[in-house]
Parts: structure tokens; sequence; C-alpha cells
């Protein structure tokens, strides 16, 4: 009974220590399991290595954006990509806690409930920002060039932290819905169609037809223009708002969903 | 609930209680130090104690030297142990524990009693589900047996014991000769249910009939191959209350 005294009484500082908590252990969490996240290192840069000794003379095709080299264009869709798909491991973590029933372990304890999310995508935050910083200092070396400058790399890695948030969110809803670490991961594919399916590997210019059409509609377009912009042209207004509201938007979008299915989840279980 | 309503008090019934659950899983990556912080931080212990409270429980359940490794690399009886420390961090006035020594070695078993017995000592009321009615019977000042989720006994391992009455006596013959073992022994008392092969009756007369048993067996040419006297075990109560033996229960040649 004495221990019951000592503690304190719910409130607000308690669940930001929670959340801190929560959030160290997903980063943890993240180092310490290297075969799921080399992947979304590994690949992004394997595609930016593959277009660059490729597709090098795409740049002096008519509408292809005015580049150094096809590096710097690529760039941007490495970025996009490899945040995209990292955020699934957060998620999927979540959604691996519900099945063991980590999940409700946390919730026999007064456990503060938003707690468990915002870990989760707390950790997704710090490996975007993370990923953006590894993918532009291992490009430097081979030619890279940021044209925006310091303040478009800073610009980038919020940019990065504030995607891989609205990813997280959104795959977090799915990891709340379902419970199930396998219907998390099965959206893999899904991501890479929207991923196709947008301006990360080729100019809108460029395209034709429908693809152009659908390209245009697919809000990832304009987030990973933006970063491009950033690289390949200068740090303007526009260019820094592209990278960090379009992002901030999404993630709030997703976040609310995410609460929404917490609520539902906690209530279910 | 330790004098708060679960309903409008939830977070004062969790403050006060501690569950230790067989299915939740311990989160694999983390090592047993991590997991007791994380644990104090989420029931509100002061920063200053976390440390000292993580160390007080990994030695108490015998994990120091383990409480830095992943607990992937932890055995089955370690993560139990380690379950239980978790539980324990705010020092709980209720402890549920279910079935908390399933699968486990002997060793770890009786380490974990032992650990039971001793918080039980210092005035925390456990709760704990068992399959092992012998662990009910050596733990526990009162059992409830449920059947079809239905309480269908309560009481003292001793009073129910007691309520059943008779020692049984458990007698195994040739196939054949089943039919005319058993209504020898439906003579002595009421047939109880056993294990495939043996035969079973409650002496009603006490242990003094074995030797009229086995005349009377004798006598109508059965030939016994195997004879054993059990006192009343909370097995003899469960079979009784139940009408079938206890899945996983002990046979009755250790019960």
């Amino acid at each position: 009974m004495s221990a019951a005294l000592r503690i304190r009484p719910r409130g607000a500082r308690p669940a930001l220590e929670q959340t801190a908590a929560m959030s160290r252990r997903a980063v943890t969490a993240l180092v310490r399991q290297p075969s799921l996240i080399v992947p979304s290192l590994v690949f992004p840069l394997f595609f930016a290595a593959l277009g660059t000794s490729s597709f090098g003379r795409a740049i002096s095709i008519p509408g292809f954006p005015e580049v150094d080299s096809f590096l710097d264009f690529a760039l941007a869709g490495s970025i996009v990509q490899g945040i995209l798909f990292g955020s699934i491991v957060s998620a999927t973590a979540l959604a691996t806690d519900i099945e063991t029933g980590f999940f409700d372990r946390l919730l026999a304890a007064p456990t503060s409930r938003v707690s468990i999310l915002l870990g989760r995508l707390a950790g997704a935050m710090a490996y975007g920002a993370a990923q953006t910083v590894v993918f532009v200092l291992v490009l430097l070396p081979f030619g890279l060039t940021i044209k925006g400058g310091v303040i478009a790399l800073i610009a980038m890695m919020v940019g990065g932290l504030l995607t891989a948030l609205a990813v997280a969110a959104v795959m977090s809803t799915m990891a709340l819905r379902t419970g199930s670490s396998e219907a998390v991961q099965g959206s893999f594919p899904l991501l890479f169609v929207i991923l196709f399916f947008s301006s990360a590997f080729f100019p809108r210019q460029t395209m034709d037809g429908a693809y152009r059409w659908i390209a245009t509609l697919n809000p990832i377009s304009y987030l990973v223009e933006g970063f491009r912009s950033l690289t390949i042209d200068s740090a303007s207004a526009l260019a820094v708002a592209q990278t960090v509201l379009i992002p901030a938007a999404l993630a709030i979008g997703g976040v609310r969903l995410a609460l929404r299915s917490l609520r539902r989840r906690v209530a279910v279980t | 609930m330790a004098g708060f309503d679960v309903v409008t008090e939830a977070d004062s019934v969790r403050r006060n209680i501690g569950v230790a659950l067989q299915d939740a899983a311990i989160d694999p990556l983390m090592t047993g130090q991590e997991l007791l912080r994380l644990q104090a931080v989420l029931y509100g212990l002061p920063r200053s104690e976390h440390k000292s409270r993580s160390d007080e429980l990994l030695e108490r359940v015998g994990l120091s030297s383990a409480g830095g490794r992943r607990v992937g690399t932890y055995s089955g009886g370690m993560r139990r142990r380690l379950d239980l420390a978790l539980s324990l961090i705010h020092e709980p006035s209720v402890l549920f524990l279910d079935e908390p020594t399933t699968g486990l070695d002997p060793m770890s078993r009786m380490a974990l009693w032992d650990e039971i017995r001793r918080l039980n000592g210092e005035g925390t009321t456990v709760l704990l589900t068992t399959q092992y009615l012998e662990e009910a019977d050596q733990l526990a000042d009162r059992v409830a047996i449920i059947d079809n989720g239905r309480i269908v006994r309560e009481g003292a391992p001793e009073q129910l014991k007691a309520g059943v009455g008779s020692p049984t006596l458990f007698v195994r013959v040739a196939s054949d000769q089943e039919a005319a073992a058993s209504s020898v022994l439906a003579r002595f008392g009421e047939l109880r249910p056993t294990a495939e092969g043996m035969l079973g009756v409650g002496l009603g007369g006490g242990a003094g009939e074995v030797s009229s048993v086995v005349r009377a067996l004798d006598e109508q040419g059965v030939a016994v191959d195997h004879l054993e006297l059990s006192a009343p075990s909370l097995d003899d109560v469960f079979a009784e209350a139940t009408g079938h033996r206890l899945e996983g229960a002990e046979s009755p040649a250790e019960a």
C-alpha cells in the first residue's frame, strides 16, 4: 500500500514521461532490428544508383528539369521511397504488440493510452529524419549537390520527419484496426503503386496520358517535387512550403485517423 | 477491488493490482532492466526510484545477472520470473497470476512457488489460476474449481478434500477382465473416473478395506496387474465435482 501512496496522480506530466519512454522503446527497437530497417536504406540508394547509371542521359530529354546529374534529380524520390517503406516498420511493430499481447500488458498498467501510439509515431519520425540525412550523406561523395544549401537540408529533414509521421499514422491506423502485422506489411505493394504513379522517378513533364493525369492528382508528386526543388534549384519559400506543409497536412489527417482507431481498439480490448 | 470501484475508479484499481498474464508476451527486443524501468514509468514511480526498484526486483526473482540481456535470449522460466517482477513494480496489494508455472521445469516451478508464498506472507493477496491441482493444494488458502465457466466447488483445500472423504483404490487388470473387476469393485464403494486402462473405486470403509478388495477379486479369478491406494487429493475433488478428469492433470500415481 505504501507504493500506492508514493505514486503521483494522473496528469499531463506522467503522460509526457510515458510517451517519452515509449518513444525510447520504439527507437531502440528500430536500432536492434537492422534486418528490418536495412532494406529501407539500401533499396532507395540502389534505385538512385540504378537510375543514375541507366538514365544518366535522360536529363537531356526535352521537359526534363535542368540538373547537373541524374543523381540530383533522383535524391527526392529516394528519400520519399525510403521513408514510405521505413514507416511500415514502426506500424508493423505496433501491430506486433497487439498480436503478442504486449499491448494488453500496457493496457493493464495505468498507461496513458495515447502514449502507446505516439511512442511508435515518434520512433517513425526519428527514423524518417535520420533516413533523409543518411541518403544525403551517402550520395554526396558521388556528386550530389544540394543547391538550396543548409536551409534546404533542414527543410528536407523536417519534411522527412513529417512524411514519416503521416505514413506511419496511416499505417498505424491499419495496425490498430486489424491488429495484424501481416496486413500492415501487405500494404507494401500498395505503397509502391502510389509511389510509382507519382513523379518520384521521372518528371511529370516527360509523362503521357493517364499516367501523367494520375501523377498530377497524386499528392506524393508534389511532396517529391518539393524535395526536388530544394535539391536542384534553391531553398525558395515555395519549395520549403511544399516540402514541409504537404506532409504536415497529410500527418494531421493520418494522426486523427490513428487516434480514432486507437480509441476503438482500446474500447474493444 | 482493493476497496475501489472497478467501473468508476478503474485507474485506482490498476494502481493497486498487479497482473501477470499467461499469453501477454514480453517484448523480446528489450532487456529485463529496460522493461522494468518502462513499467516503473507507466506506474508513475518517482524517477529516483526506477533503478533501485528494478535492481531490487531482478535480484528478488533471481535475474540480477541476466537483467542486461535481451528478453529474447531468456528461457521460459526466466520470462515467467521477469513477468512476475514486472507485475510487482508498484507493490500491488492484489496480484493476479494466470497459470504462472505452466510449462516450467520443476526447479523453476519450485522457485516461483517460494516467491509466491513469500509475497503472500508479506500481505499480498494472490489470485492464481492453475491447471495443476497440486499447485493449488500447496499454495492456496482457498480454492475454487471452475468447470465450464462456473464455480463448482469452493473452500479451503483441506475442507474440499475432506468432502470427498474416502481414499481411492486404483486397480489395473487385463482388459478382458475389466467388466468382472468393476462389478467386484462396485461392491466396496462408488466407482470413480480414472485414467484409461485403470479402475478406481472410493473405499467407503477406508484404507482397511484394501485386503478385502484383493480377496474378492481373487475369488472372482481376476488377476491384478497393479494396485495402488491414494488419499483424497484435489484431483479427486475435481473428478467428483466435474465428472471428468482435468486436462493435463497428473496421473493418480503421482497425485
